[in-house]
C-alpha cells in the first residue's frame, strides 16, 4: 500500500490531505473498543455522536460555537509555531483577554452597544497580548523556556481571576446571597454579539473565519509574516539577513496572545455573557486554550486548515456530550477519546513524513534516514506539523 | 512560632519535596543523554492513579510504586521510540502525552476517587532520629523520603563518578564524539528515558501514596511542570535541582505561613507565588543580564556566582542522533 502512494504521487499527497481524517477514524476505533469494554454498543454511541454534532440545526450551530474559540485559539498558535516559539498559554492568554473585556462591559453597561461591543473585543486582544508578550520578551531577551513560562503563566492567569471574581468583580447579587458563587453580573444583553435565532450561532463565528483569512495573509502575503516564518525556519540564517529575531519572538508570542485574548472575548460576549469560576482554569475556558494547540496541529498550522480542523473538534467535543446523555457512560471517556484523537493525528503526521521521504529518495531504502529529511518541508506551506516544532 | 513547630512545617516541606526530587532526579538523567520528555504532567497524573488503585487492590504499596514505575516506563518509551525510532518531535510528542496521560487518568480512575488505600508507613530509623533538627527532618520520615535522598546522592555519583555516567553525559553534550568512542548513543538514551521515566513514575506513586494521599480527578496536576522547572534551575545537577525542589516546597509553605499572619491579603495573591517565584528563577539563570553583573565582579569571584547563578543545559538536548 504504502509502495503503491510512493509510485503515484499525486495520489499520496491527496493521501496527505486527509491522514489527519483517517488518524481521527482510527482513534474513534479504538474508542469503539473502549465503548465496547464499557458494555455500550459503539455503533449506537456513534451515530449518538454524529446526531448531537451536526443531527439539527441547534446541533450544527453548537457544533460551531464549540469550534469558534478552539479556531481562534489555533490561528495564535498558528503563528507562535511558525516562529518557532512554543505557545502553551492559550488557557491563560484567554481568560487575560476575557478579564479587561468583561470589565469594560460591567463598568459602561449604558454604552452604545455600536461602541462598546468592539472596543470589548479590542480589550480581550489587547489582554491576551500583554500576557502573550510576557514570555515572548522573557525568551527573547532572558532565555527563558517558552513552554515553562507560559505554563507558569496559566497558572498565574487562574489565580487573577479567582481573585478579581470572588472579589472586586462579583455579582452583587452573589455577594448579598449566602451561595456567593465567583462570577460577575450578567452583561448587558444589547451587548451580545449577533445571534442566529433560534440556535445559539453568533458572529463571532464569522469573525473566527474572516481573521483566518487575515492570518494567512499575513503569514504568506506579507513582510512581518515572512520575517516571523522565516525566524521560525532557521533563525541563524535569519539574523545574518538582517531580521531581528528577538523582536519577531516577541512579535510572535505577542500575535499568538492576542488571538488567544480575543477568543476569551468572543466567548464571554457571545456565549457566557459574564464570567464565571470554578477554581481551575478549564471551568472558564472549556480548555479551549490546550485543544486550540491541537486544532492548530490537526490543520498542519495553517490557518486554513485550522479552520475545519477545528470544525471537527467542536464536532467531536458536542457530539460526545450528546453521546454522554445517550449512552450514560463516563464523562471522563470523552475527554480521553479526546486525546485518542490528538494522539493518532500527530502521530499520523510521522507516517506522512516518511511517505515523503520515500518519494523523494525511491522506494530503496525503506530503514533509511537523513537523507532528504530537510526538503519534505518544501515552502513550509505543505509541511507537516511536526517539523515545527523547535527542540526543547 | 516556636521550635518544635517550625521543625514539623521544615519535617513537612521535606516531606512534600520527596516526590518532586524523585522525578527531577529521573528527568534529569534523561535531559543529561539527550532527551526532553515533556510528558512528566500526565505520566504523574497516570502512575498516581495506578499506584494508589494497585496498592488499594492488592493492599501492597510495593506493588503501587511497581505499577507506578511500570506506567512511567511505557510513557517514557512511547517519547523514546518516537523521537528516536520514527524521528518525531520530542516536544510535540512529550506535550501530547501530557495532555493524555490527564484525560486517560481521569477516566481510569474515576471509580477509585476519594477512597482510602494503602499508605507508606511512617519508619524512623533508630539512633539517627534522635538526632537533633537533622534527625526529625530527614530521619524521622518514611522509606519515600529516604529513597528521595539518597536516590539524589546516587544520580549525582553516577552521573559524574562511573564509566556510564561519562557515556550518558556524552550522549547529551556531544553525541557524534561520543559515537565515535564507541558509545552505542540511541541505546544510551532508550536506556536513560526509560530509567527516567520509571523515577518519574515512582514520584507520581510518591504523591498518591505517601504525599498528598488517595486519587481524585487532576491529583497531581502541575506538579509535572514544577518538576521540568525545577530540573532547568537545578542546572541538570541532582543536588542542585533537589535544593530547587526544597525551595518550592518551602514557598509554598511560607505562603501557609504568611497567609496565616496576613489574613486581609487575597488568599490567590499566596497561591500566585510559587509560580510567580519559578518564573523569575528561570529568569536569573538563563539571562545575559546575570552573566553582565558575574563579568562585573573581582574575577576570583566569578566562577563560584557563575556556578551558583548560570545553568546551561546539555549542548545536544533534544536534538535526534542519527549514526554515520
Amino acid at each position: 500500500m504504502v509502495d503503491f502512494l510512493v509510485k503515484y504521487p499525486r495520489l499520496g499527497r491527496l493521501f496527505d490531505l486527509f491522514l489527519p481524517l483517517l488518524a481521527t477514524l482510527a482513534a474513534l476505533g479504538v474508542g469503539a473498543i473502549m465503548l465496547q469494554l464499557l458494555g455500550a454498543n459503539p455503533f449506537v454511541a456513534y451515530s449518538a455522536l454524529l446526531k448531537g454534532a451536526f443531527g439539527s440545526q441547534n446541533a450544527l450551530a453548537d457544533t460551531i460555537v464549540r469550534a469558534t474559540p478552539l479556531l481562534l485559539v489555533g490561528l495564535g498558535i498558528c503563528i507562535a509555531f511558525r516562529a518557532g516559539v512554543i505557545n502553551i498559554g492559550g488557557e491563560g492568554q484567554f481568560i487575560a483577554g476575557a478579564l479587561p473585556a468583561t470589565l469594560l462591559g460591567l463598568s459602561f453597561p449604558d454604552a452604545p452597544a455600536i461602541v462598546l461591543v468592539p472596543a470589548a473585543l479590542m480589550f480581550g486582544f489587547l489582554g491576551g497580548a500583554v500576557w502573550g508578550s510576557i514570555p515572548g520578551l522573557l525568551k527573547a531577551y532572558f532565555n527563558v523556556n517558552e513552554i515553562l513560562s507560559t505554563i507558569m503563566l496559566n497558572m498565574i492567569a487562574v489565580q487573577m481571576m479567582n481573585f478579581l471574581l470572588r472579589g472586586p468583580m462579583i455579582d452583587p447579587v452573589q455577594l448579598q446571597a449566602a451561595s456567593a458563587i465567583p462570577q460577575t453580573a450578567r452583561l448587558n444583553t444589547a451587548f451580545d454579539l449577533p445571534r442566529w435565532i433560534p440556535t445559539r450561532l453568533h458572529a463571532g463565528a464569522l469573525l473566527a473565519v474572516v481573521l483566518a483569512f487575515v492570518v494567512y495573509i499575513l503569514l504568506w502575503r506579507t513582510t512581518i509574516g515572512y520575517r516571523i516564518r522565516a525566524v521560525g525556519f532557521n533563525p541563524a540564517a535569519s539574523r545574518y539577513a538582517g531580521i531581528n529575531v528577538k523582536r519577531n519572538i516577541v512579535l510572535a508570542l505577542l500575535l499568538s496572545g492576542a488571538f488567544a485574548g480575543l477568543a476569551g472575548a468572543v466567548q464571554v460576549y457571545g456565549v457566557s455573557h459574564r464570567m464565571i469560576t470554578d477554581g481551575s482554569a478549564a471551568g472558564f475556558t472549556g480548555s479551549a486554550g490546550f485543544n486550540g494547540i491541537v486544532a492548530a496541529l490537526f490543520g498542519k498550522l495553517h490557518p486554513l486548515g485550522t479552520i475545519p480542523a477545528a470544525f471537527i473538534f467542536g464536532a467531536l467535543i458536542v457530539g460526545a456530550n450528546s453521546l454522554q446523555r445517550a449512552m450514560q457512560v463516563p464523562a471522563a471517556l470523552i475527554t480521553a477519546l479526546n486525546g485518542l484523537v490528538v494522539v493518532f493525528v500527530v502521530s499520523s503526521d510521522i507516517f506522512s513524513r516518511r511517505l515523503a521521504r520515500r518519494r523523494q529518495i525511491g522506494v530503496a531504502e525503506p530503514g533509511s534516514r537523513g537523507a532528504g529529511e530537510q526538503g519534505s518541508g518544501g515552502g513550509g506551506e505543505a509541511a507537516a506539523g511536526g517539523d515545527h516544532w523547535p527542540a526543547g | 512560632m516556636n521550635d518544635s513547630q517550625l521543625i514539623a512545617v521544615l519535617a513537612s516541606i521535606v516531606l512534600q519535596a520527596s516526590p518532586l526530587i524523585i522525578a527531577v532526579c529521573g528527568e534529569i538523567m534523561t535531559e543529561r543523554s539527550g532527551v526532553v520528555n515533556l510528558s512528566l504532567d500526565g505520566t504523574m497524573l497516570m502512575s498516581a492513579m495506578t499506584g494508589f488503585v494497585v496498592g488499594l487492590r492488592t493492599d501492597n504499596y510495593w506493588l503501587g510504586f511497581l505499577a507506578a514505575a511500570v506506567v512511567g516506563m511505557i510513557f517514557a518509551g512511547i517519547v523514546a521510540l518516537g523521537s528516536i525510532r520514527l524521528g518525531q518531535s520530542q516536544v510535540a510528542i512529550g506535550f501530547v502525552l501530557a495532555l493524555l496521560g490527564d484525560d486517560l487518568s481521569a477516566f481510569l480512575g474515576q471509580n477509585y476517587t476519594r477512597m482510602s488505600g494503602a499508605v507508606v508507613p511512617k519508619a524512623g530509623i533508630p539512633l539517627l532520629k534522635d538526632l537533633p533538627v537533622v534527625g526529625p527532618l530527614f530521619f524521622d520520615q518514611n522509606i519515600v523520603v529516604y529513597f528521595a535522598i539518597v536516590l539524589v546522592f546516587v544520580t549525582w555519583w553516577w552521573l559524574n563518578r562511573t564509566q556510564a555516567g561519562l557515556q550518558l553525559r556524552g550522549a547529551g553534550e556531544r553525541p557524534t564524539a561520543a559515537f565515535a568512542r564507541g558509545v552505542n548513543v540511541n541505546r544510551v538514551r532508550y536506556l536513560y528515558t526509560i530509567l527516567g521515566g520509571a523515577l518519574v513514575g515512582i514520584a507520581g506513586a510518591a504523591y498518591s501514596l505517601n504525599v498528598k494521599i488517595g486519587w481524585s480527578d487532576g491529583h497531581v496536576r502541575g506538579f509535572g511542570w514544577i518538576a521540568l522547572a525545577i530540573v532547568i534551575f537545578g542546572g541538570w545537577s541532582p543536588i542542585r535541582g533537589a535544593f530547587g525542589a526544597l525551595l518550592f516546597g518551602a514557598t509554598k509553605a511560607l505562603a501557609t505561613v504568611l497567609q496565616r499572619a496576613f489574613p486581609e491579603v487575597s488568599v490567590v495573591a499566596f497561591n500566585a507565588l510559587p509560580w510567580l517565584l519559578m518564573i523569575l528563577v528561570l529568569l536569573a539563570v538563563g539571562s545575559d543580564y546575570t552573566e553582565r553583573f558575574i563579568t562585573a565582579m573581582p574575577h576570583s569571584w566569578q566562577r563560584p556566582l557563575r556556578r551558583v547563578l548560570r545553568v546551561s543545559p546539555p549542548m545536544a538536548l533534544g536534538t535526534a542522533f542519527h549514526e554515520g
